[in-house]
C-alpha cells in the first residue's frame, strides 16, 4: 500500500508538485499518466527518499521508505536506466546490491533469470541496450521479493516481446497480491494494463479512481486524458 | 551496518578503475625506490641528500596517488552517467534506494574505503621501506614504528580529504585535477606559504610533518600536532559534505 498524502515540491522558484495525493493499493496495477514533465518522476523519486519534498508525506506500508532498515524487501524501484555502473557487469551490480539488503548471493543469478539476462550476466552494464538496461533496473527491483513495485516508465524502450513480457508480468504480480505503481505516458499501454489511474498535470492530480471512473464518457483513456489536461493534440503545430 | 560497509566494499573493489588505484598505489612507491637508487646513492656520498631517514617516505608520498585515485573514484562512480540511452542515471540512484539512511551510506562508504587504504598503505610502506633498507643498507637508518604510523594515517587521511572534496563537487575530475596539480606541478599551498606562514597549516603541506623531518619549510611543527591538525581538516570537509549530501536532492 503506497499512501502519498499532499505532497508540495517547488525546484529553483518553480513549484513542481503541488498537494499531490493518491493511493495505490494491494493487489491492483495503479497508472501514473501524465505528459513528460507533468510531475511523475519527482512524485517517485520524493516517495522513494531520493528527492525531498516541502511538505507532505509519502508512505509505503505505513512508513516511510527510508524508515525501512532493509528496504528492498518492502519495495522494489527502477527508475531511468539500469542504475548499475557501466564498468559494473549484470551480476556484480545485483550482488553488490543484494549484499546492501542482506540478501544472498544466489538471488543475483534468480532475478537474471526472471528477466531473461542469464546470457548477460557478465557483460558490462554500459554495453547494454535501453531494453536490456531496463530489464537489469527491474532485477534489482525485484531482488528481495517485495510485496510493492514502483516503476518509472518500465515499457520505455523495450521491444514488443518486452512489453508484452512487461504486461504479463506486471498483471501476475498485482494478481499474487503486490502493490504495483507504475508511471507512463504510454495511456493505451496503460489502458491495458491499470486497474487505478492517476492522472497528473503541470503538478496537480486532476483525476484518480479506476480505470473506468477515470474514463467516464469518453471513449477512450486517451480522449478522458485529452480532456482532462488540456492538452492540444498536436502541441507542435 | 555490517551489511553496508560490506556492500560498499563489494563495489568499490569491483570497479576497475579502484583496481588501477589499488595496483598503482602498491607499485609506485617501491618501484621508485629502485629506479630512482643510482641517483640517491650519489646524493648520500655527496651529502646532499638531507635527512636519510626520510628516503623511503619521500617516495611514499607520490605512491599516494593511487590512494587519492581510490577516495575519488569511490564517490565519482556514483555521479557518472550509467549510459548513453539515459544521460540522467547514475549508480546513486541504486545506492540510495538500497540504503535510504543517508549518513549510514556514508559511514559505510567512508568505512570501506579507510579499510581498503589502510590496507594498502600497510602493504606500500612495509614494502618500500623494506626495499630501502635493502638498496641502500645501513645508509638509511630504520624508521620508527610511529612514523611508519603517521605515514599511513597520512594516506587515510588524503583519501578521505578526497572522498570528501569529490562529495562535495558531486565529480571526480576537479578533485583529481586540483589533487594532483597541487601535489605535482604547482602548489598552491606553498605559495600561499610564501605570503603567509599560516599557509603551512593547510592539509597537504601540514600531513607530510607527521612522518617526513626535512620539510622544505622553515616552520617546523611536531608530528602529533601535525597529525592533529590535518585530522580536524579532514573532519571538516568530512562534515561538510555529508551535511551537504542528507540535504540535497539526488
Amino acid at each position: 500500500m503506497i499512501v502519498i498524502d499532499r505532497v508540495c515540491k517547488s525546484k529553483s522558484r518553480t513549484q513542481i508538485l503541488r498537494e499531490v495525493s493518491f493511493e495505490a493499493r494491494p493487489g491492483r496495477v495503479t497508472g501514473f499518466l501524465g505528459p513528460n514533465g507533468a510531475g511523475k518522476t519527482s512524485t517517485l523519486r520524493v516517495l522513494l527518499g531520493l528527492d525531498r519534498a516541502a511538505s507532505g508525506t509519502a508512505l509505503v506500508n505505513g512508513r516511510p521508505y527510508a524508515g525501512w532498515p532493509r528496504p528492498l524487501t518492502t519495495v522494489g524501484a527502477a527508475l531511468d536506466g539500469s542504475g548499475a555502473h557501466r564498468a559494473r557487469s549484470a551480476r556484480a551490480h545485483l550482488r553488490w546490491v543484494a549484499t546492501s539488503n542482506g540478501l544472498p548471493l544466489s538471488r543475483a543469478d534468480e532475478v537474471l533469470d526472471l528477466v531473461g539476462l542469464t546470457g548477460d550476466a557478465r557483460k558490462r552494464a554500459g554495453k547494454f541496450s535501453l531494453g536490456m538496461s531496463r530489464r537489469l533496473g527491474l532485477a534489482a527491483a525485484l531482488l528481495g521479493d517485495p510485496p510493492v513495485l514502483v516503476l518509472d516508465e518500465p515499457v520505455n524502450g523495450l521491444d514488443p516481446a518486452g512489453i508484452r513480457w512487461m504486461r504479463d508480468f506486471l498483471r501476475r504480480s498485482a494478481a499474487e497480491g503486490r502493490t504495483v505503481l507504475l508511471s507512463s505516458h504510454l495511456m493505451g499501454e496503460l489502458a491495458e494494463i491499470a486497474d487505478d489511474v492517476v492522472v497528473i498535470d503541470k503538478g496537480s492530480v486532476v483525476a484518480r479512481g479506476t480505470l473506468a471512473e477515470v474514463t467516464g464518457e469518453h471513449s477512450t483513456l486517451e480522449d478522458a486524458f485529452f480532456a482532462l489536461t488540456g492538452e492540444v493534440e498536436r502541441p507542435w503545430s | 551496518m555490517v551489511l553496508t560497509i560490506r556492500a560498499e566494499l563489494r563495489k568499490l573493489l569491483g570497479l576497475p578503475t579502484a583496481r588501477v588505484g589499488v595496483i598503482l598505489g602498491v607499485l609506485i612507491a617501491p618501484l621508485l625506490v629502485t629506479v630512482n637508487a643510482p641517483a640517491t646513492r650519489e646524493s648520500i656520498a655527496d651529502g646532499t641528500l638531507g635527512d636519510p631517514t626520510d628516503l623511503g617516505f619521500r617516495n611514499l608520498g607520490i605512491g599516494l596517488l593511487g590512494a587519492l585515485i581510490l577516495g575519488v573514484v569511490s564517490v565519482s562512480s556514483e555521479y557518472t552517467s550509467t549510459g548513453d540511452d539515459s544521460p540522467g542515471a547514475r549508480q546513486l540512484t541504486a545506492t540510495l534506494t538500497a540504503v535510504p539512511h543517508r549518513i549510514r551510506l556514508l559511514t559505510a562508504k567512508a568505512t570501506a574505503l579507510v579499510l581498503v587504504v589502510a590496507a594498502q598503505g600497510l602493504i606500500t610502506a612495509a614494502a618500500t621501506l623494506a626495499l630501502t633498507e635493502v638498496v641502500h643498507g645501513d645508509a638509511v637508518p630504520a624508521p620508527s614504528a610511529a612514523r611508519v604510523a603517521g605515514a599511513i594515517l597520512y594516506w587515510v587521511l588524503i583519501t578521505l580529504l578526497a572522498f570528501a572534496i569529490t562529495l562535495i563537487a558531486r565529480n571526480g575530475v576537479i578533485t583529481l585535477t586540483v589533487l594532483i596539480l597541487n601535489s605535482s606541478v604547482v602548489s598552491v599551498s606553498y605559495l600561499l606559504y610564501k605570503v603567509t606562514p599560516l599557509a603551512a597549516y593547510l592539509p597537504d603541506i601540514v600531513g607530510p610533518h607527521m612522518f617526513i623531518r626535512s620539510m622544505d619549510l622553515s616552520v617546523r611543527i611536531p608530528p602529533v600536532t601535525a597529525g592533529l591538525v590535518m585530522t580536524a581538516w579532514v573532519a571538516a570537509f568530512l562534515i561538510l559534505a555529508a551535511w551537504l549530501f542528507q540535504r540535497r536532492d539526488t
